[in-house]
Parts: structure tokens; C-alpha cells; sequence
């Protein structure tokens, strides 16, 4: 291109530069479009794979080494077994193992958020988005059953029911640290409710009242229902002398 | 060098062989001997684990054979210096022998296996376990032919060339406007259509490789480098487009594919999974070692100590396909355990020196006693509740003591003791923990307990320091002294 003086060659140029973005967007999207499209028939045709062939796969230790790390890279997951009928009826097969696996790996992936504690629905609902190549839905119970599996390891995770509604604990009180931080809180007043740990760290209800409670059974913390609002306090006499409070209240 | 006619082959800490990138693992075999049949004057490496890849024979030495000499160790013959493998012969007296199978490998002048050396030698291998040498002949043939070693290294040329591949893509996309002006006029088009060819083929290639299992086998090493190609575009455009001005909705569903891809990225982990069809009798074994070799890292992250569970769902993602059950896992665990509780029954100190393990493992030989033999650097340990946990060695007991102890000698601490939310807040660990580890701490006799409304604390123990027969003796610069002067200064 002839390069041209005068504030009109610079518009010029200018204006060509603008085409020549415009295009390039252009097929960049088109670019991404026409990826998007042929990665999703490699996902689809790879979840197939994974379903239909699955023994095949597992007999050939080259093939399935590379068979993993394609799944990896595009994002599927090699674990994809039906249902079937031995399982529902006796339990047996891979399913709910793999169910098991999955449900862990969503416990682990939400953890930072929730500390450890998931709604049995919401861990369904994600259960199902991760296994929407398969054609039948997981349900609660199937859930439930694949973590009965997972019993043999101890009991570091477990469904408990807080008001009407199931959660899954996967954090034992062993390795909790959200206590650590309800001490935390209650060392300015030596005392929490449940709506101040909340507001405090955000967290959701059955998180702080399932920490709470623990707590209690650990008895580290003491239970206050006489108070004037009405509002459960739990005590800490552990983190600084009650008496002291006691005393200082009264004054 | 007699001892070295093969080549020798890294192992990891717990016994596992590591395998170069690429390689893969596909059959064990139990006790095999292997013998050079020109010289036999050469040691004979006896009654060892044979494993075959599909780069390499490896052997081990057995762990749990008592006469093998410690200092014998891994040594691979690689499967391209194999010049002939020979048909083994049905005859009545093999019927009563140990199973052999022969095979003719390229050595340099001097008796060393190597690819093109100028001599040749004949190996033998002997299986002295009950083992199924027909099928291992089957897969070592198969590796043999199958000839991956010589792909691997056109594989990683073509990894280092790829990249330039994508920078020309990648480089469109986020500087177009300096791309698009040093191309002449005539290019753009070019360009185009040099694009829609290459989204041609491979539309055309995934339709190839998908037709079936079989068609999906040969091109798999084709696929896995497209996949990786996507997955490098895929992250590049939405990093580049999250910049751009778009809409809300597609940049989060970009970054959720995002997002996605990433966390998958970190679930591959083990490209040779020990499989109860690999390796047979040896499953278990073999597994615990490569469950150890795998818990280092996890639980470096996590600080030392890890749910079983949580193990469990990470060892079985990096295993892909290959889920093991969780029975398997805890017999995998409990064999480290074993090995632990020889260690204790055996040596009360309870200490894991290197010579220390060499005199139990002495011991061991001499007693011939039946032991995998291997110091795995991690345990399980199991809590009265029911919780089980993996936790590193060093992370245990030894270290949290220490750890307690200067906490309660600091001089608040031997005023007014520390509690189990003390140490939990001091030590970074849950109360339910700090506790177990103070209880512990108490019956080892480093502290005192106090029980007193405000519950239970714990105090350093001074009673240690004092002389039964001299009550009133206060030893300088002792635990009993330094009580002492908080006391005083609190007064």
C-alpha cells in the first residue's frame, strides 16, 4: 500500500485499519463458533465412546491412557455407565461407584464456597448437569445409595437432616475449620447466635447451625435461651472466662 | 560393570518404576528371573517383578523375597534394542520346568544391551510364579511390534511444533489490527480460505475417527493432539474475548467451559493405572505403592492431612476409568499399615532412619518373616469417631508435640494453661483434632491437665523437673524455673 501524506492519507489508513479489525473479528468469531460447534460433536461422540464401549477401552492400556487424556482435554467425563438393571435392583455394577466418585468430586469443587456442606438437591442438580450425555436422570435416592457406598471409609461423610432438609457433610469435625472461626467471632462478646455468624461470615443457615451444634457436643460451647431478645446465644467458656463477662455484664 | 549389562531404571520412593512420557504400562508378572544365556558368568537377576511397557521390560527386585540383596536394583531392556523374539517349544519336559521365554537383543562389544549394538545376546526369562506366561508373551509381542517408541519421539517434535501452529491463530484474534496490515490485500482471502480447508478437515478427520472403536484406535494419537489444539483455543479466545466487549450471557458460558476444561485438566494425573488385569496376584501391592507415590502431592496441598474419602474421589479421577473400589482402597492403605506395625513390634523407638529400617529389614530377612517391604511416607490413621484420614508421617505425632510444647511453655501459657481452642487457633487445626492431639500430648506425659467451669486445660508438666529427693531444688534455665518466674511476675 502507497503511503499517502495529509491528514486525508491518515484517515484513510485509519479507515482501512477499521476494516481490516472488522474482519478480523469477524472470523475470529467465526473461528470460535465453528470450534465450539466441532468440540461439542467431539464431547458428544466421546460420551458415546465412554458408554458404549467402556470394556474395550479398559482392555487396552494404550488406547485407554489416551482415550483419558483426550476426555480430559475436551472436558468429558470418561465415567458415564447406565444405570441398568443389577443396579437398580442389587446395587452392583460401576454405577454407583461412579456416582460415588462424581458426587465427591462435586463436594470437593464446592467447598471453598460452602465449607463443606451441600443440599442434597443442589449436589443433584449439579450430578445431572455433569451426566446430561446420559440418558437417564439421577435421582435423590440414587444419590443416597452411592454414598452408602462410600461407608467402608470411614465416616467422614454423611447425610444429616437439618429442619426439613437433607445436606451432605464432607468434612468431618476433625478436619473442620469453620469452628475455628465461630471462636473467632465469639471472642469479642464470648458469645454468638446463629444470625450473627451468618451476617458475620456469610455462610449459609445450615452451615452455621451444623457448626454450632457441633460445638455443643463438643462442649465447647453453652446454650443461653433466657436471653431478653429471644435469640439463642451460644456461650464459648472456652475462649475467655465467663465469669468474667458475667461480671462485667452485670455492672 | 558385570552388574550393569542392563540398563538401570528409576523407581520411586515406594517401588513403583517411573515411566518416561508416553509410556505405558501393560503387564506385571511375579517372580521372573532373568538370565543372559551368552555369559553366564554375568549376574543372574533372580526372582524379581517383571513389568512390561510399551517402551521397556523393566525388572524390580522383589520386596517381598527374602534372598534378593538389597543392593540389587531396577533395570529395564528396552524393547527397541529386541531383535527377535523367539516362539517358546511345547516339549514334555518343559511341562515339569519353570515356563522360559527367549529373546535375542543387540549388544555392544563389550556385553551391554543397546539399540544397534554390533553383537547380539539371548535373554531369558524365567517365571517361577504362578503366572500366565502365554498371555504375557501375547502382550509382549504385541509391545514389541507395536513399535511406541518410535512414535514418541516424532510425537514430541511435533508437541514442539505445534505450538507455532497456534501462535498464528492465537495472534489473529488478539492483535488482528498489526496482523491484518503487513499481509497484502490479496492474503486476507487467502487466508480465509486456507481457514475454512483447515475447519474441513477437521471436521472430516473427527468424522473419520469416530466411525468406530477401531477407527477411533488408530487415529487416537491424532485426536489427543486436536483435542489439546481445541482446548489451547478455546482457553486463548475466551481469555482474549473476556477483554472484548460482549454480551454477559456467552462470556459466562465461555467461562464456565472454561472453567470446566481447567478443573478436568487437573484430574489426569496417572497414565498407568495398576489394574487387577495387569497385575494379577500383585494387585493390591502393587496398588498401595501407587497410592502412595500418589497422596504426596494432594496432601501437601491440604496441609498434611486429607480424608480418606477425599482421597479416594482424587485417585480414582486421576484413574479415569479404571475405578477401584473403596475396599480396595482401604486394603491399599492398610498395607502401608503393616508394614508400620512390623516397625513398631520391632523397634520400640519407632524412629524411620535410614539405618535404622536397614537393621529391621536385616532383621526381618533373618526371620524370614513375609513383608512388603517398603517405607511408605504416609499413614492412616483412624479416629475414634469412625473418621479415617491419610496424613504424612512427618506431620504426625513428633512434630505436633514439639509444636505443643513451646506453646505452653510461652508465659502466658504457664500461667493460665491452653485450651483446646488455643491450640486449634495456634496450630491452624479444628478444636475436635487440637483436642485428640492434647489428650495425646497428656498421656505421653508433656502436659498436666486442669479440670476446672471454664473446662479442661492443659499445662506444661513441671513434675518432670522435680527431684523427689530435693523438692525444693530449682534447676537453672528448666521448665520448673521458667514457671516459676511467670508465677512470680504475675504476683
Amino acid at each position: 500500500m502507497r503511503r499517502r501524506p495529509g491528514i486525508g492519507g491518515l484517515q484513510t489508513a485509519a479507515a482501512a485499519r477499521d476494516q481490516y479489525r472488522l474482519l478480523g473479528e469477524n472470523v475470529a468469531k467465526l473461528r470460535t463458533d465453528l470450534m465450539k460447534e466441532q468440540l461439542s460433536t467431539f464431547r458428544s461422540q466421546l460420551e458415546d465412546f465412554a458408554r458404549k464401549h467402556k470394556n474395550d477401552i479398559r482392555k487396552n492400556p494404550v488406547f485407554r491412557s489416551q482415550f483419558h487424556e483426550m476426555c480430559a482435554k475436551v472436558g468429558v467425563d470418561p465415567l458415564a455407565s447406565n444405570k441398568g438393571f443389577w443396579a437398580e435392583l442389587l446395587g452392583i455394577g460401576d454405577f454407583y461407584y461412579e456416582l460415588g466418585v462424581q458426587i465427591v468430586d462435586i463436594c470437593l469443587a464446592t467447598r471453598p464456597h460452602n465449607g463443606g456442606l451441600i443440599n442434597l438437591e443442589e449436589l443433584c442438580k449439579i450430578l445431572s448437569q455433569r451426566r446430561k450425555g446420559a440418558r437417564e436422570a439421577v435421582s435423590e435416592d440414587d444419590c443416597l445409595r452411592a454414598i452408602s457406598k462410600l461407608k467402608v471409609l470411614g465416616s467422614g461423610f454423611e447425610v444429616i437432616t437439618v429442619g426439613k432438609r437433607k445436606l451432605v457433610r464432607s468434612v468431618p469435625t476433625e478436619l473442620k475449620k469453620d469452628h475455628n472461626e465461630i471462636l473467632e467471632l465469639s471472642q469479642a462478646q464470648g458469645f454468638v447466635t446463629v444470625e450473627e455468624v451468618e451476617r458475620r461470615l456469610s455462610w449459609s443457615t445450615g452451615r452455621a447451625t451444623d457448626a454450632l451444634e457441633t460445638l455443643l457436643d463438643e462442649g465447647l460451647a453453652m446454650i443461653d435461651d433466657g436471653h431478653r431478645d429471644g435469640k439463642r446465644r451460644y456461650w464459648f467458656p472456652c475462649v475467655s472466662s465467663v465469669s468474667s463477662f458475667v461480671s462485667s455484664e452485670t455492672l | 560393570m558385570a552388574g550393569n549389562w542392563l540398563l538401570p531404571a528409576e523407581t520411586t520412593s515406594s517401588g513403583r518404576p517411573v515411566l518416561q512420557p508416553g509410556e505405558v504400562e501393560s503387564s506385571l508378572q511375579p517372580t521372573v528371573d532373568l538370565v543372559n544365556e551368552e555369559n553366564p558368568n554375568l549376574p543372574i537377576f533372580k526372582s524379581g517383578l517383571l513389568i512390561l511397557t510399551t517402551y521397556r521390560l523393566l525388572w524390580l527386585p522383589n520386596p517381598e523375597s527374602t534372598t534378593s540383596a538389597p543392593t540389587s536394583k531396577a533395570v529395564a531392556v528396552p524393547l527397541a534394542a529386541i531383535t527377535h523374539i523367539f516362539q517358546s517349544k511345547k516339549s514334555i519336559k518343559g511341562m515339569f520346568a519353570s515356563p522360559r521365554v527367549r529373546f535375542q537383543v543387540s549388544v555392544t562389544p563389550d556385553g551391554r544391551v543397546q539399540e544397534r549394538g554390533s553383537k547380539s545376546a539371548v535373554i531369558t526369562l524365567v517365571f517361577r510364579g504362578k503366572s500366565d506366561p502365554d498371555s504375557f508373551v501375547g502382550k509382549f509381542y504385541e509391545a514389541w511390534r507395536g513399535r511406541a517408541w518410535v512414535g514418541a519421539v516424532s510425537a514430541s517434535s511435533q508437541g514442539e511444533s505445534m505450538p507455532v501452529v497456534l501462535g498464528d491463530g492465537g495472534g489473529s484474534s488478539s492483535s488482528d489490527t498489526g496482523f491484518a496490515l503487513k499481509m497484502p490485500v490479496v492474503g486476507v482471502s487467502g487466508i480465509l480460505r486456507k481457514e475454512q480447508e483447515m475447519w474441513e478437515s477437521t471436521d472430516k478427520s473427527l468424522q473419520d475417527a469416530f466411525q468406530d472403536l477401531n477407527a477411533l484406535m488408530t487415529k487416537a494419537k491424532d485426536m489427543v493432539i486436536l483435542a489439546e489444539k481445541m482446548r489451547q483455543k478455546l482457553l486463548s479466545s475466551s481469555s482474549s474475548s473476556s477483554s472484548s466487549t460482549q454480551t454477559n450471557a456467552t462470556n459466562d458460558e465461555e467461562m464456565s467451559s472454561k472453567e470446566e476444561m481447567q478443573e478436568w485438566l487437573l484430574s489426569v494425573g496417572i497414565i498407568s493405572p495398576v489394574t487387577k488385569e495387569s497385575a494379577g496376584a500383585l494387585y493390591h501391592q502393587q496398588l498401595s505403592r501407587q497410592l502412595a507415590d500418589f497422596v504426596k502431592i494432594p496432601l501437601e496441598k491440604a496441609g498434611g492431612i486429607m480424608n480418606l474419602i477425599d482421597i479416594y474421589c482424587l485417585f480414582n479421577r486421576a484413574r479415569g476409568t479404571e475405578l477401584i473400589s473403596p475396599d480396595d482402597l482401604l486394603r491399599a492403605c492398610s498395607l502401608w499399615e503393616k508394614f508400620n506395625v512390623y516397625v513398631q513390634t520391632t523397634n520400640s523407638l519407632a524412629s524411620h532412619s535410614a539405618l535404622e529400617s536397614r537393621l529391621i529389614k536385616l532383621y526381618l530377612s533373618k526371620s524370614s518373616y513375609y513383608v512388603d517391604f517398603y517405607c511408605s511416607p504416609v499413614m492412616l490413621k483412624k479416629f475414634e469417631s469412625g473418621v479415617m484420614v491419610i496424613q504424612n508421617k512427618s506431620h504426625s505425632d513428633e512434630e505436633v508435640f514439639s509444636r505443643i510444647r513451646t506453646l505452653v511453655q510461652k508465659p502466658d501459657a504457664l500461667q493460665t494453661g491452653i485450651s483446646a481452642t488455643d491450640a486449634a487457633r495456634m496450630l491452624g487445626i479444628a478444636p475436635a483434632m487440637a483436642k485428640e492431639h492434647l489428650l495425646a500430648a497428656e498421656s505421653k506425659g508433656f502436659l498436666c491437665r486442669d479440670v476446672s467451669p471454664d473446662g479442661f486445660r492443659f499445662y506444661i508438666n513441671i513434675f518432670q523437673d522435680i527431684d523427689p529427693n530435693d523438692l525444693y531444688l530449682v534447676k537453672e534455665y528448666g521448665i520448673y524455673d521458667a514457671w516459676n518466674r511467670a508465677a512470680i511476675a504475675s504476683r
